[in-house]
């Protein structure tokens, strides 16, 4: 037996036109938390993917509790009680919880010794068993639509658990849950290596590798930079290695120079399809050159303001108002036109048409226009050179240029396209909702400090974002937005990040 | 022992050598695993024959005969292999059509169950205002073309309208103007329209027929089915449109991702509504070239099923015009040629229409086919890889 529970020595994988896993070896100890640390494309997924038998990779080995193999499929990677806990859950949303976790292995019972039937109450009772064991309350009765992103991600992990997997794989597990819900999540990752799972955790939260992890490694553009013991190791030192160049944390911008009102929303309502007051009356401006931000935990209607404003959801009371108009009752592609810019926050389903080209993606706000568009045929030639500028401009890395299928880029570099396309739009007002999830920090930096130079250029900025953090770093005005109503509008510097989250928490001072 | 099982893997590894050799180039794809799944088929085609007792390569081959590909040991007067062709092309020209209906609706993420009942409405609209007037030749069928397209694209207009407005599903409204359309006409072909011998409708004026029946030349008589030039024309037509038009990426892009396309700022409901009439247009055409080119009347309470055989041939022509083009004839080749496997193979003609559907069943296997190729050729040259260090 030895020392280590998983070796991936010398691998390497190549997709077209990129070396996304360059020999790289890393050597895990069973029962520890090993962190991979990396910024958007650079090969983290992709080694993890190996491990789970998603890919096949084309040199190296795969050494598993000291016997090499040859993991072929997640099945095969299940055998070797490995469970992966992906970035986008794989569930299915219309059964419940207990359905789903036995999904794939039901336990079957027979009626009379002879009518086959699946155990569901046998299952849930051991799947309940096992939530207690770790400290992962859920109802195992509840359908997957009616929990919350929080509540699903548990139900992977005890997937994974009911699996009886003993190398656990988390693909940034934090990427889409609130502040309370990550410490929550940290919490049951400790409780699961307490009852000795080794964990391997792909993130590019330094904070949250610094909390929990014992060793980490950093990869960059596909290649090991470094394995660091996280104790001994300055945030600082991890950051920069990770990036390459010395990383500021702090977005550096002058003082906001306000202009005439851009936007203006007057006493805002919107019911959801259930007939239920998701936004109620709400009322804010947002000057020229001013970064207005919203603050809120998640699900409180801050989403449906910003698809008010766009036009994709319906208002049911009050008016919105740009650059004076009244463009309540425009369509989509009219507000477009009068200058909204809309950074969406699903950006796989609103912001994107995956299947497309990225000339055709980088197009898609303006392809009707001339000169992409001459009497009703498009013109190839524009929208390409278009394509290239904008790939040019915004530093938009893929693997085969503008013919790139959408679906096949990284999702640091999906939001650089729609960043790009929505920014030359040139519109006064631009509306970012959570730009920066799940993107690493050198993008982070670079996404915070193109917003700022909008806003330096005049333009009026709605943020949208869950992260505080952010919106103290970038916002010139706060509006904090709780249960549907806006609790606070204040200028940034007369708010402490403590009074944001207290106005969050719906703590009226 | 073990040189046995060396040999084995060798012979296992040429197979899968050749294999990959043969499917594996992903330029091409898109035509050699379509050709690959029709020979499967066949394969297992033939063993349904051998089952039955009868050759079966001699049925293909008189299959081939009877659709006019290879020449009959003997024909009857005027007839001839080209003869047989050019009927083979009549019957293949409204199958286009129908598929092309399909394709499009594909693309705009609908699914047009319903190309029968707006085959038979533009058939039918077409027969009753143009196929019993008096018009000559020259108004007549461009205005049963005019009148099919129309009939098509209104019903279809319908079915997108219904969803974009009620958000009823289109293969439930298709299904059901199906029907509608089958019961509602035949009731008026039955009372206004019926020849009492054929208990078909009365067979249209030749000026209005857009096949020429019975052209004598070379001392032979042929059907010319003049919709096959406009078939051909279409097909290039439609592809273009939907690679190089403004619509055509618009109706691309909410089939791809209406959620995304709605974002974007493109009007859904309007392409949806767009997407169904062209798909209904085509339908209409169809039907014209099928009740007043391939026939020349409509049999009452029959919907037709060359509306539900063009999913098949829009499937395995993968969507795309061109491939719908070679589809369609070989689909065609094999209903047209059954009648005369039947009666000289002796191979009962409903195996013709089991051969459509192991076509239909196993191009349906394509993704997956190319999916597990793909993996093959990865491991495939690991081993390789590995036993070189070896």
């Amino acid at each position: 037996m030895s020392e280590y529970i998983v070796e991936m020595r010398n691998i390497t994988k190549r997709f077209p036109g990129i070396v996304a896993n360059d020999d790289i070896t890393i050597q895990i100890k069973k029962g520890e938390i090993y962190a991979l640390l990396g910024e958007n494309g650079a090969g983290k997924s992709t080694l993890m993917s190996m491990l789970f038998g998603m890919y096949e990779p084309d040199e190296g080995e795969i050494w598993i509790r000291g016997e090499k193999v040859n993991i072929d499929s997640p099945n095969f990677a299940t055998k070797l009680n490995i469970g992966m806990v992906h970035q986008h859950f794989k569930l299915v949303e219309n059964y419940t919880i207990a359905e789903n976790i036995i999904l794939g292995i039901e336990p079957i019972k027979k009626y009379l010794g002879l009518f086959s039937h699946v155990d569901l109450k046998g299952a849930t009772e051991n799947i309940a068993r096992l939530s207690r064991k770790y400290g992962l309350e859920v109802d195992p009765s509840k359908k997957i639509e009616d929990i919350n992103v929080s509540m699903q991600q548990r139900v992977e992990i005890l997937k994974m658990l009911y699996r009886e997997a003993e190398i656990l794989i988390f693909d940034e597990p934090t990427a889409v849950l609130t502040p309370q819900e990550i410490d929550f999540l940290l919490e049951i990752i400790e409780e699961l290596k307490r009852g000795g799972k080794t964990i391997i955790l792909i993130t590019h939260k330094l904070e949250e590798i610094k909390r929990i992890a014992h060793r980490c490694a950093i990869l960059r553009k596909g290649q090991l930079v470094d394995v660091l013991d996280v104790k001994n190791t300055a945030t600082r030192e991890m950051a920069n290695l990770m990036v390459g160049r010395e990383v500021s944390f702090k977005t550096e911008k002058k003082g906001a120079c306000f202009q005439d009102v851009v936007l203006e929303v007057r006493n805002l309502s919107i019911k959801n399809n259930d007939d239920f007051d998701v936004v109620k009356d709400v009322s804010f401006k947002v000057h020229g050159g001013e970064v207005f931000a919203i603050a809120g935990v998640s699900g409180n209607g801050q989403v449906e303001i910003a698809d008010a404003i766009a036009g994709l959801t319906d208002i049911f009371q009050g008016e919105v108002l740009l650059n004076g108009k009244d463009i309540s009752n425009y369509s989509i592609r009219k507000r477009t036109v009068e200058g909204i810019s809309y950074i969406p926050e699903d950006r796989q389903t609103y912001g994107l048409i995956l299947d497309f080209s990225l000339a055709e993606n980088l197009a898609l706000k303006e392809y009707y226009k001339e000169p992409f568009n001459h009497n009703g045929l498009l013109n190839r030639n524009v929208i390409n050179e278009y394509g290239e500028g904008l790939i040019h401009k915004y530093d938009i890395r893929s693997s085969q240029g503008i013919k790139t299928q959408v679906r096949q880029m990284s999702g640091g570099n999906q939001q650089k396209a729609i960043i790009g396309r929505e920014i030359e739009l040139k519109s006064s007002l631009m509306i970012f909702v959570q730009p920066t999830r799940g993107l690493d920090i050198g993008a982070i930096e670079n996404i915070q400090r193109m917003i700022i130079e909008e806003r330096d250029k005049g333009k009026a900025i709605l943020l949208i974002s869950l992260e505080l953090d952010e919106i103290m770093n970038i916002a010139d005005t706060i509006g904090v937005i709780y249960n549907g109503e806006i609790q606070k509008i204040a200028s940034a510097d007369a708010l402490t990040t403590n009074e944001v989250g207290e106005f969050m928490m719906g703590v009226t001072a | 022992m073990r040189e046995v099982k060396v040999v084995e893997k060798d012979k296992k590894n040429h197979f899968t050598g050749f294999v990959l050799k043969l499917l594996g180039n992903e330029k091409w794809q898109f035509l050699t695993i379509p050709i690959f799944l029709i020979a499967l088929s066949f394969v297992v085609a033939s063993v349904i024959i051998l089952i039955l007792g009868k050759n079966p390569l001699m049925a293909f081959f008189n299959l081939m005969q009877g659709a006019g590909i290879m020449p009959k040991p003997s024909y009857a007067g005027y007839k001839s292999i080209l003869t047989d062709f050019l009927t083979l092309l009549n019957f293949m020209t409204p199958m286009i059509f129908a598929s092309l209906a399909v394709a499009v609706a594909l693309k705009g993420g609908l699914f047009n169950i319903g190309v029968s009942g707006q085959m038979l409405l533009g058939g039918y609209l077409a027969t009753v205002l143009v196929g019993y007037s008096g018009l000559n030749a020259f108004v007549a069928k461009p205005l049963v073309l005019i009148i099919g397209i129309l009939g098509g694209a209104m019903l279809g207009g319908v079915v997108g309208f219904l969803k974009h407005k009620f958000n009823i599903n289109e293969v439930v409204s298709s299904i059901m103007f199906n029907y509608i359309i089958q019961y509602v006409l035949s009731f008026f072909i039955h009372t206004k329209y019926i020849d009492p011998v054929s208990r078909q409708s009365k067979y249209i004026n030749s000026a209005a027929r857009l096949t020429l029946v019975n052209v004598e030349r070379f001392g032979l008589k042929m059907d010319l089915p003049l919709g096959f030039i406009m078939a051909i024309v279409l097909s290039i037509g439609i592809k273009l449109f939907l690679d190089k038009s403004r619509v055509g990426f618009e109706i691309k892009a909410v089939g791809a991702n209406p959620k995304g396309a709605r974002y974007a700022g493109i009007n859904v409901g309007k392409t949806m509504i767009t997407t169904m009439a062209l798909s209904g247009a085509f339908a209409g055409i169809a039907g014209a070239t099928y009740y007043l080119g391939y026939f020349a009347s409509i049999q009452p309470r029959v919907l037709p099923s060359m509306g539900f055989d063009a999913i098949a041939v829009a499937l395995l022509g993968n969507n795309n015009p061109y491939g719908i083009l070679a589809s369609s004839f070989i689909i065609s080749i094999i209903e047209k040629g059954s009648t005369y496997m039947s009666s000289i193979a002796g191979v009962r003609q409903e195996i013709a229409s089991v051969i459509t559907g192991l076509i239909l069943l196993f191009s349906a296997t394509n993704v997956y086919i190319q999916h597990k190729i793909r993996t093959t050729k990865e491991k495939y040259k690991y081993n390789m890889g590995k036993e070189l260090e070896e």
